[in-house]
């Protein structure tokens, strides 16, 4: 592991901003579980689409979150100056940009992990409590988990870039709102044929979510991965040129 | 060790720093000197690689800073305003940046009682005091022991025993071999600290010397009273010393000595009730050297 690298997991550790997101995560998945598992009738939580939509929704909270901690994992460094002992110990600007990316991809794999836990764990606990069978088939949920992990990872990825890119906390927070809410959901409702090719919905696609209008998980997962080495080369073009 | 080579640096219309070149010595202290806005800051961030300059080149150990190997271990530096995340802890903002200067972590329990924030340590920083984020700025700057200190205006909200505390450092530090480049807007306060000074005003370099050349520069004049001023200073016209001033009765003689006053007194049968030398401060040199030029 590199050093620069166990410097930035230090840094997401030394700080409370990781771990209210990741507890913020975790409640909102738990709770996602409990409106998606509690309002609906026993008969309407039977069918399989439904139990993937019930433990998907895990996969939502993660990817949101995990793109926040790579947002904030960055913007951070810049909102209180800490860029800047960060470059006087590392001046390679490219080393620093890919071990935040690599400490962000790592935070996002436990965020998918702990909001899986939670998924699952009260999901079951709620099927079970309700006397409705466990219809979710092997392979979905496999699926599932590796898809809500790989998304997380690669959206806090992303989120890092936004970060790089946009650098202005308050900036970047906004941008990344505005984006999720009126361009990524939006266009996808409208225009599903293009809004499915979309980051945000091309992860859901990877997170294995049923929609007919998504892509297959496959298909998703390489959009996703494009998007992410298309915004890295952005970053790393701007991290290269700016002054901090 | 250091040096800028027609260092020039734009914001916009306006020219932060112009031209500038300089070099400094190893094992000195020297002062980076000028008042607020003169572009000390700016060129502190070329000379460390985090802004690029527009033009010319900035130096460190003859390569550009981004080419050092280490350079945690070879320069240590501290910009204004030490830059902390208020919630994370001293000890663990020193630790993070162990790990990639490579030093073991026994170094940060050194460096944290080097600086007397031991007891601080596992106190979030933004509880703390600008004279403690100064020295913690400082201690992370000596986490890999260099051999080269930038510090830009480190007596900032120092108090006064903080900036002695500075200055005995500063001193120890540079009596070890190893080099300190300081800057500040008050010359007065790194006068005792510094043995050569780089002054700038406007991003331009106004004056490159040691302090002692810079002392020597100090224009000297004379005080004399005497119990009858307008017959003195007709009797010191007469002689052709031309530059007098009055204040209270008294007169500053300029660009004479002490002697040859007595003497156009003597002469002249004025009895002196005071005659001193005097000399203008650093300080006045250094206003004088970075006034505003008529416009």
């Amino acid at each position: 592991m590199s050093r620069q690298l166990r410097s930035e997991l230090l840094k997401l550790r030394t700080t409370r901003t990781a771990a209210v997101l990741l507890l913020a995560a975790a409640a909102l998945a738990l709770l996602g579980i409990a409106a998606e598992g509690l309002s609906p009738t026993p008969g309407e939580l039977a069918p399989e689409d439904e139990q993937r939509l019930l433990f998907g929704s895990a996969a939502t909270n993660a990817v949101l979150f995990a793109t926040f901690v790579g947002l904030l994992a960055v913007t951070n460094e810049f909102r209180y100056g800490t860029i800047r002992p960060t470059l006087l110990f590392e001046p390679r600007r490219r080393v620093v940009l890919a071990a935040k990316l690599a400490a962000a991809a790592l935070a996002g794999i436990v965020f998918a992990v702990v909001c899986l836990l939670v998924a699952f764990g009260a999901g079951l606990a709620i099927l079970a409590a309700r006397d409705v069978d466990v219809a979710l088939t092997g392979a979905h949920t496999l699926t599932l988990m590796l898809g809500t992990i790989a998304a997380s990872a690669l959206s806090a990825m992303l989120g890092v870039t936004v970060g790089a890119l946009i650098r202005n906390q308050v900036g970047a927070i906004v941008a990344l709102f505005a984006y999720v809410l009126a361009v990524d959901a939006v266009l996808f409702a409208t225009v599903p044929s293009v809004g499915r090719y979309l980051p945000g919905q091309a992860n859901n696609a990877l997170a294995g979510l049923p929609d007919d209008e998504l892509l297959a998980p496959g298909v998703g997962a390489a959009v996703v991965m494009a998007w992410t080495l298309a915004f890295i080369a952005l970053a790393a073009l701007r991290t290269d040129r700016s002054d901090v | 060790m250091l040096s800028a080579v027609e260092l020039t640096k734009r914001f916009g219309d306006i020219t932060a720093v112009d031209d500038l070149s300089f070099d400094l010595d190893a094992g000195s202290v020297t002062g980076f000197l000028g008042p607020n806005g003169a572009g000390k800051t700016t060129t502190m961030r070329m000379l460390l690689g985090l802004a690029e300059p527009d033009h010319g080149r900035a130096l460190v150990f003859g390569r550009p800073f981004a080419e050092l190997e280490r350079p945690g271990t070879r320069v240590g530096a501290v910009l204004e305003a030490a830059d902390l995340h208020p919630g994370r802890t001293a000890r663990d903002h020193l630790r993070v940046l162990a790990e990639v200067a490579r030093v073991p972590p026994s170094r940060v329990k050194e460096v944290l009682a080097l600086v007397d924030l031991n007891e601080a340590a596992d106190r979030r920083v933004k509880g703390y005091s600008l004279g403690m984020r100064q020295r913690l700025g400082l201690a992370a700057a000596l986490l890999g022991d260099p051999e080269l200190l930038i510090l830009d205006e480190p007596a900032n909200g120092l108090d006064p025993e903080g900036v002695r505390w500075l200055r005995d450092f500063l001193r120890t530090f540079a009596a070890q071999g190893r080099t300190v480049f300081v800057s500040s807007h008050l010359l007065a306060e790194v006068a005792q600290t510094v043995d050569q000074v780089v002054i700038i005003n406007h991003g331009r370099l106004v004056a490159e010397s040691s302090l002692s050349e810079l002392t020597a520069r100090l224009a000297g004049s004379v005080l004399v009273a005497a119990a009858r001023p307008d017959a003195l200073e007709a009797a010191l016209h007469d002689a052709g010393v031309a530059a007098t001033e009055r204040e209270n009765g008294a007169l500053h003689v300029h660009g004479v000595s002490a002697d040859r006053v007595g003497e156009i007194a003597l002469a002249a049968k004025i009895p002196v009730r005071q005659l001193v030398t005097e000399s203008s401060s650093l300080e006045d040199v250094f206003l004088e050297l970075t006034a505003e030029p008529p416009s």
